[in-house]
């Protein structure tokens, strides 16, 4: 029976219920509990109060600062209720002074004895847990005294000469009856005993800074648990006579105020903070990252906790002017709102996946280790009933999936093959699409493929289809061959035939199509324009060489047309072009840029054959769609049927580049668009153009396929979306600063215009660098490459004195 | 088929948070233990840990990098109420330029917060240098660096009241659109209202608005991610509660009047794709590809799925990697061949119609 009773006590104890009350004279800054843990008393500045605990509520019992003269010795910073004498009671001043109370008195006020022998405030007092007469205190004039209840003055002063004395505590333990520990504010820990208070016994520095609590261990006679102003709880084991060591540490948010070790819960500590963090965190020293349990009810910051007795109920009081019950039912579990995985794809469709052992993310046969067996695990891992003892620490494991194969369908692989592959420009339309779709079948994308030659059918096929009753078509039969055979090599072979046939047809269409005065007005810009078409075969002609010889032999086309004669047949023609032209500078890479930027935008003349979709196709193209433009207004020429379908077939393919896009596959989107160039003109806002645009050349960013997205950039220009084309321009002019007297050039990058003299010039030879100068940007020194890096190899600091430690990286 | 490395992450608390960066060659941690560890892909494929670092005085929940433009900067939020923004520093001697161990330099420590900070996240590139943090208060901040050479500075440019308890939050990555954020709360009263908020910065008034409350949601929100916008004209919106949730928002026009009217807000059409309650109960995590097109989630199940659209846009698993490592790949196989043959067919060109067809019936194909 009485086993039952004990049983049904401690239910009914942990039945208690969340509770507080506000105490109106003003912040607390102390309490304690009596012996039953019935009643509580709460010291403040201006509040020296006794409560009973009910059930529901707490009850003022007793108000203590009462009296006609309310001195100092009133103001209270710490409280101490014996743990034998229910009636004895003493408090710590903020004016020096360590007051005893006996509530047994039948006077009004219940001041028992004054000491008033501390200098400055007393931060701290501490009866003996079994000796009746026995207090000590602890003050911020740097002393501990023991005062014996009996006598009128202290018995014994321990000086530390450790600054002031934050807290100090007996040791519970009866084996060490004798035994105190006093906390200080330069970070020192003291341990003495009471019969020699000439030297502390003991004494190691427990913080960086001020430790402000210490308390030791209810069962386990060797631990004293610390905190001070370095956020850190920690555990020391203190064994007589081997060194005194850390066995735990927690590292809280803020400065920790008040520790209390949880009754019965051998690895748990209760701590609230000295500001900034208002709650009372519970934690288990073996996971010393994230709180047991968390309460969060004061609105300001806590000042004192004690428990219950019971190990689910303590109380504490806070500068907010409240005491509260808390109990554990009711606290926050912040481990629980703790995310247990993380979860990241990256660009390449790997998943790097970390997930706490205890759900499965392990597979190492940890299951239910983990914290969040109360709740979320299925019910066989609810076996073991003290959630307290599965809060322990808890690892995650971290792995990535990978994966490479096709069938993939986060793998990217296919991204960056077309990226590369693709060709968009520079070749007649048909053969783009016919190239790309190429690619799309080695990748196995068939829905690509069939895009890529239904577009050629619509483009490039009508467009041919639509000359055949005026000229000779030799593209038709062109598409015709290729898609039936295929072969790369069958390709040259039938360019070349497709050479002698079609050449004067070209040079007829081009007649017929255009005002002679174009022609003419054409010729100056042809050497500039034929720069980056001849220029794309080298670049291709590693993988591909077929291809390359193809458009090189439409480059003859060109020249064969412009100006009237075939000229240059091989290879050779290139280096020699430029020689012909005699370019001063290696203006190659420019000159094309200038000619866009100078570009007079009408439809017309992007319509030119100089278009970047090239020479055969585009003429024909430009034929229909010149028709197109002018023919129903200009042109008495009968409609071809086949224009219609142009005509119809373009908000169609619009919405399949906008299909494209909402699937995610924004390349071919572009792709697209680009390759159909100005067949989609004016068709998509350029605002959403650019949208694309910006998306695949971010994308390309992710795969570090720099060289595709230049290209990109650069021929969004030509499908008229200025904003992203130029984005390449950006940012290409660099401020530097005088190397002789580190005036910011602004002007001009080689002459300074205070020293007037000339910039640059190497900081090891002294000379002026031609060729490739080597710069640092943290001082604007630098030279020959070679001399730089000469002297680097030799010395860390700047050539020219400065004293910068350069860095070439 | 999936191949799982395992890597020993020796963290020695809970690892909250992964992050891949922009080219997916380096990999940041972090976990309760206050630590970030930055990984780096090494030339033979294996992650090797370059730098790890205390980095707060609580848990760390989450990090994520910013875009390389930048340079190699990492922002972490952390349970002690602090954001911190972090540059790797190119190390002086030889050794440390080689494959060795980097360093991190704290730039900024962004201490508004009252409560744990629960999420922070870079806004899109063309946004320039902004981050936005949120807080279990309640709070989402936004923050830029005015100088984006000075990662030491960062003026808080907004404050949201969302009242409710933020867990996370994502930035819409379009351009096209105004900026737009969505704040997930992790309260667990579920008659406290919608969990899901959408705000959109009001060029007019230069403020956030709250445009959207997702009354649909309302269990507790671990995770909430925008997929990448590649050129889709609706966003979509993918949020781990305790299923997995696709949610799409198509922006309808604009007032007539809306530059006009300035407190004129988007309004926005939202439909749920998707729903899974395939992980046993709560969903932690959820993470989108790079074309926007698959969706992983994990959750208490301790397994990751695989999610994507088919080409009717119903959202079907297609693959499950365990914990473990091993990979059952049973919702993948049967619905794979299936996709493979309706494709096959959808490549019927016969005219605009058949052409339609085919583009549809793409989506199931590309891989």
């Amino acid at each position: 029976m009485a086993n039952l009773k004990e049983v049904r006590d401690r239910v009914m104890g942990s039945m208690g219920r969340t509770m507080f009350t506000h105490v109106a004279e003003g912040p607390i800054n102390a309490l304690s509990t009596c012996r039953d843990g019935s009643q509580v008393v709460l010291a403040g500045r201006n509040v020296f109060k006794i409560y009973g605990i009910e059930d529901e509520e707490f009850l003022e019992r007793a108000n203590l600062r009462v009296g006609r003269k309310l001195s100092l010795n009133f103001s209270c910073a710490d409280v101490a209720w014996h743990q034998l004498d229910d009636n004895l009671l003493a408090t710590a001043a903020t004016n020096g002074a360590v007051i005893t109370w006996n509530l047994s008195k039948s006077s009004r006020s219940k001041q028992d004895q004054v000491f008033t022998e501390h200098k400055r405030t007393v931060n701290k007092v501490c009866f003996h847990p079994t000796e009746l007469h026995v207090l000590l205190s602890g003050s911020q004039d740097g002393t501990v005294k023991l005062f014996d209840l009996r006598k009128k003055e202290s018995a014994s002063t321990f000086h530390g000469r450790s600054e002031s004395v934050r807290d100090v505590q007996f040791n519970p333990h009866r084996d060490y009856y004798f035994s105190f520990a006093s906390t200080h504010e330069n970070g020192n820990v003291l341990l003495w005993d009471l019969r020699r208070p000439d030297k502390a016994e003991r004494f190691f520095t427990a913080h960086s800074g001020p430790v402000f609590c210490c308390d030791f261990h209810p069962d386990d006679k060797s631990w004293l648990a610390t905190a001070g102003r370095d956020k850190a709880i920690k555990v020391w084991e203190v064994v007589p006579y081997k060194q005194i060591q850390e066995v735990h540490c927690v590292q809280t948010i803020a400065s920790v105020g008040r520790i209390k070790w949880r009754p019965q819960r051998r690895y748990h500590i209760a701590s609230c903070s000295l500001l900034v963090d208002f709650s009372i965190n519970i934690w288990d020293i073996r996971r010393p990252y994230i709180p047991f349990a968390a309460f969060e009810e004061h609105r300001d910051v806590t000042t004192g906790i004690t428990w219950r007795q019971d190990p689910h109920i303590f109380l504490s009081c806070s500068k907010d002017c409240t005491v509260y019950q808390h109990v554990f039912r009711d606290a926050k579990r912040p481990a629980d709102h703790a995310n247990p995985m993380g979860l990241c794809f990256n660009v390449k469709g790997d998943i790097s996946f970390a997930a706490s052992e205890a759900l499965g993310g392990g597979g190492r046969g940890k299951g239910g280790s983990g914290m969040y067996a109360s709740t979320r695990l299925p019910s066989f891992f609810r076996k073991n009933p003290d959630p307290t003892e599965q809060f322990r620490s808890v690892n995650s494991n971290l792995s990535v999936f990978t994966n490479r194969t096709q069938e993939n369908p986060t793998a990217m692989d296919w991204f960056v093959k077309t990226a590369e592959n693709y060709c968009l420009t520079g070749r007649p339309l048909s053969e783009l699409c016919e190239h790309n779709a190429q690619v799309a079948r080695q990748l196995g994308r068939h829905q690509i493929v069939q895009t890529w030659l239904m577009l050629k059918l619509i483009f490039a096929g009508l467009g041919t289809v639509s000359d055949k009753g005026v000229v000779t078509s030799p593209s038709l039969g062109r598409i015709v061959s290729l898609s039936t055979t295929g072969g790369q090599g069958d390709l040259l072979d039938r360019v070349s035939q497709h050479n002698e046939t079609s050449t004067v047809t070209d040079m007829q269409e081009a007649k017929s199509t255009e005002p002679p005065g174009i022609t003419k007005e054409k010729d100056p810009s042809e050497p500039g324009e034929a720069e980056p078409k001849s220029a794309l075969p080298q670049s291709q002609a590693t993988d591909n060489p077929a291809h390359a010889d193809l458009t090189h032999v439409h480059g003859d086309f060109f020249f064969g047309d412009g100006e009237g004669g075939g000229a240059y047949n091989d290879y050779d023609s290139l280096p020699n072009m430029d020689h012909i032209q005699d370019w001063t500078l290696p203006g190659e890479a420019f000159q094309p840029r200038h000619e866009i930027i100078d570009r007079n935008p009408s439809p017309e003349e992007l319509d030119r054959p100089d278009s970047p979709t090239s020479i055969n196709e585009s003429e024909t193209v430009s034929l229909s769609n010149e028709k197109f433009l002018k023919g129903t207004v200009l042109s008495p020429t009968p409609m071809n049927p086949s224009f219609l379908d142009v005509r119809l077939m373009s908000p169609l393919v619009v919405d399949m580049l906008h299909h494209y896009a909402e699937q995610g596959d924004v390349q071919m989107t572009v792709s697209v668009m680009i390759v159909l160039g100005d067949h989609l003109k004016d068709q998509v806002e350029e605002q959403i153009q650019e949208h694309w645009l910006m998306s695949y050349v971010d994308m390309l960013g992710c795969f570090k396929l720099w060289m595709v997205a230049t290209e990109i950039i650069k021929l969004s220009y030509l499908i008229g979306v200025p904003s992203v084309g130029t984005l390449n321009q950006n940012s290409t002019s660099i401020h530097s600063n005088c190397n002789h007297c580190s005036k910011p050039l602004t002007q001009k990058g080689w002459l300074c215009t205070r020293c007037q003299k000339l910039v640059n010039t190497c900081s090891v030879c002294h000379h002026v660098v031609k060729g490739l100068y080597v710069w640092c940007q943290g001082c604007s020194h630098g030279g020959h490459i070679h001399h730089i890096q000469e002297w680097l190899r030799t010395n860390r600091q700047c050539p020219a004195g400065c004293g910068h430690c350069c860095q070439y990286t | 088929m999936f191949v799982a490395r395992s890597i020993s992450a020796e963290h020695k608390d809970l690892i909250h948070d992964v992050s891949y960066d922009f080219h997916g060659r380096r990999m940041a941690t972090c976990s309760s233990d206050q630590t970030i560890k930055v990984w780096d892909l090494t030339d033979d494929g294996d992650w090797q840990c370059t730098s790890s670092w205390k980095t707060h005085s609580g848990s760390v929940w989450k990090v994520t990098w910013a875009h390389p433009e930048f340079g190699q900067v990492l922002a972490s939020c952390s349970f002690d109420r602090t954001a911190a923004v972090w540059e790797e520093v190119v190390g002086e001697s030889l050794a440390s330029t080689q494959r060795g161990q980097s360093h991190w330099v704290k730039r900024a420590n962004l201490v508004d917060s009252r409560t744990s900070v629960t999420d922070v996240k870079f806004a899109p590139k063309h946004m320039g240098l902004q981050l936005a943090t949120c807080s279990a208060d309640g709070v989402v901040r936004i923050y830029e660096a005015p100088d984006v050479m000075n990662l030491s500075q960062w003026s808080l440019q907004h404050e949201i009241n969302t009242k409710m308890s933020c867990s996370c939050l994502s930035w819409n990555p379009s351009r096209l659109h105004l900026p737009m954020l969505a704040v997930g709360s992790d309260d667990t009263n579920p008659s406290a209202g919608g969990k899901v908020q959408i705000y959109e910065y009001n060029d007019n008034i230069r403020k956030w608005q709250k445009v959207e409350t997702l009354m649909a949601i309302t269990d507790a929100v671990h995770h909430i991610s925008f997929a990448p916008n590649l050129g889709r004209s609706y966003h979509l919106l993918a949020i781990a509660t305790k299923d997995v949730r696709i949610i799409t928002l198509r922006c309808l026009r604009k007032e007539p009047n809306a530059g006009a009217n300035p407190g004129g807000m988007s309004k926005f059409e939202i439909r749920q794709a998707a729903q899974f309650d395939e992980h046993s109960s709560q969903v932690w995590r959820v993470s989108w590809n790079i074309t926007g097109t698959v969706l992983a989630s994990s959750g208490d199940d301790g397994c990751v799925r695989l999610w994507k659209a088919n080409y009717l846009d119903n959202w079907k698993c297609i693959s499950v990697l365990r914990g473990d490592g091993s990979v059952s790949n049973t919702a993948g196989s049967s619905t794979g061949p299936n996709q493979l043959g309706l494709a096959g067919t959808g490549g019927n060109f016969g005219g605009s119609r058949g052409f339609k067809q085919g583009g549809s019936g793409q989506s199931s194909m590309w891989y």
